[in-house]
């Protein structure tokens, strides 16, 4: 299994995570924009997802429910904000239409030879609302939390965590 | 829960960019103070106060050596962090996974296509 590259970035409102992936930028792009794949792989394992609106377009939605391992249902509406083919999307994710507390998404696509390298920046409006995020993680083991916070990239705080003690 | 004092945890430890910078720092080999703070441009008051934040929530390991202090990375203190994060991780690098291999299947059955087509 290949590693997660992870970072806590400067700004302290962003968490980025990337990824190489085995294949062609155009049908990586692909499985992230049509509902029919993004079912095949979004989420951890054990997750499905059933979709119950999709509209790709800057304004349209992706309204969508995870369902966890343990019979869970995380609500998830997603609002596109960017299509950019083959190379960015961007949208605001949150649980509900009117969620107080929605977060910004950037997943760029970019040709890397024969594979693809995928990196996904999400940005909260404010850092207490991360650090809420932290504590309820922390605190909650995540489970509760997993749903909305399911776009949140990792924080191994690359420079700090990214290691095993030797 | 009320929250603990600014840098009783590793979280709020973690937040500073020069203590990250230290960890960075002290990943591969330990160090002394006076090292800290050249490698960060720090004066070595303020090294100091980073690295005795950094072992009080347990980041950072201090030894005798001679007349110095000599610090390095304790992981154990990154325990809570990990178990958070591992959320995050968990469902990316699981979703990752999970695309890399879709993504895999997808062109064995574009070349299928082609060589029946």
């Amino acid at each position: 299994m290949e590693r997660l590259a992870s970072t806590l970035t400067d700004s302290e409102r962003e968490i980025v995570v990337s990824r190489l992936i085995d294949g062609p930028q155009e049908l990586v792009f692909e499985a992230f924009t049509n509902p029919a794949h993004l079912s095949n792989w979004y989420g951890p394992n054990g997750f499905t997802i059933t979709t119950h609106a999709f509209e790709l377009r800057p304004g349209g939605v992706w309204d969508f429910i995870m369902h966890g391992p343990d019979g869970t249902d995380y609500p998830n509406w997603i609002v596109f904000l960017e299509i950019a083919p083959p190379e960015r999307i961007a949208y605001r994710h949150s649980e509900t239409p009117d969620d107080p507390e929605p977060f910004t998404s950037t997943v760029t696509i970019a040709a890397r030879g024969d594979r693809t390298e995928v990196t996904l920046r999400s940005v909260f409006e404010t850092r207490e609302q991360r650090d809420k995020v932290v504590q309820c993680g922390a605190v909650e083991g995540g489970e509760q939390t997993l749903g909305r916070l399911a776009e949140f990239a990792a924080v191994r705080s690359g420079d700090a965590t990214g290691q095993e003690q030797a | 829960m009320a929250r603990a004092a600014t840098t009783s945890d590793a979280f709020n430890a973690i937040a500073e960019p020069n203590r990250r910078a230290i960890l960075t720092l002290l990943r591969g080999n330990e160090r002394p103070v006076g090292d800290v703070a050249l490698s960060l441009g720090l004066n070595q008051p303020a090294a100091s106060k980073h690295l005795k934040v950094l072992r009080e929530v347990g980041l950072v390991y201090a030894r005798r050596a001679g007349k110095q202090r000599l610090y390095s990375l304790d992981a154990r203190g990154l325990e809570p962090v990990h178990a958070w994060t591992g959320v995050f991780e968990e469902f990316w690098t699981e979703s990752f996974d999970r695309l890399d291999k879709y993504v895999r299947e997808l062109r064995r059955g574009e070349q299928s296509d082609g060589e029946t087509g």
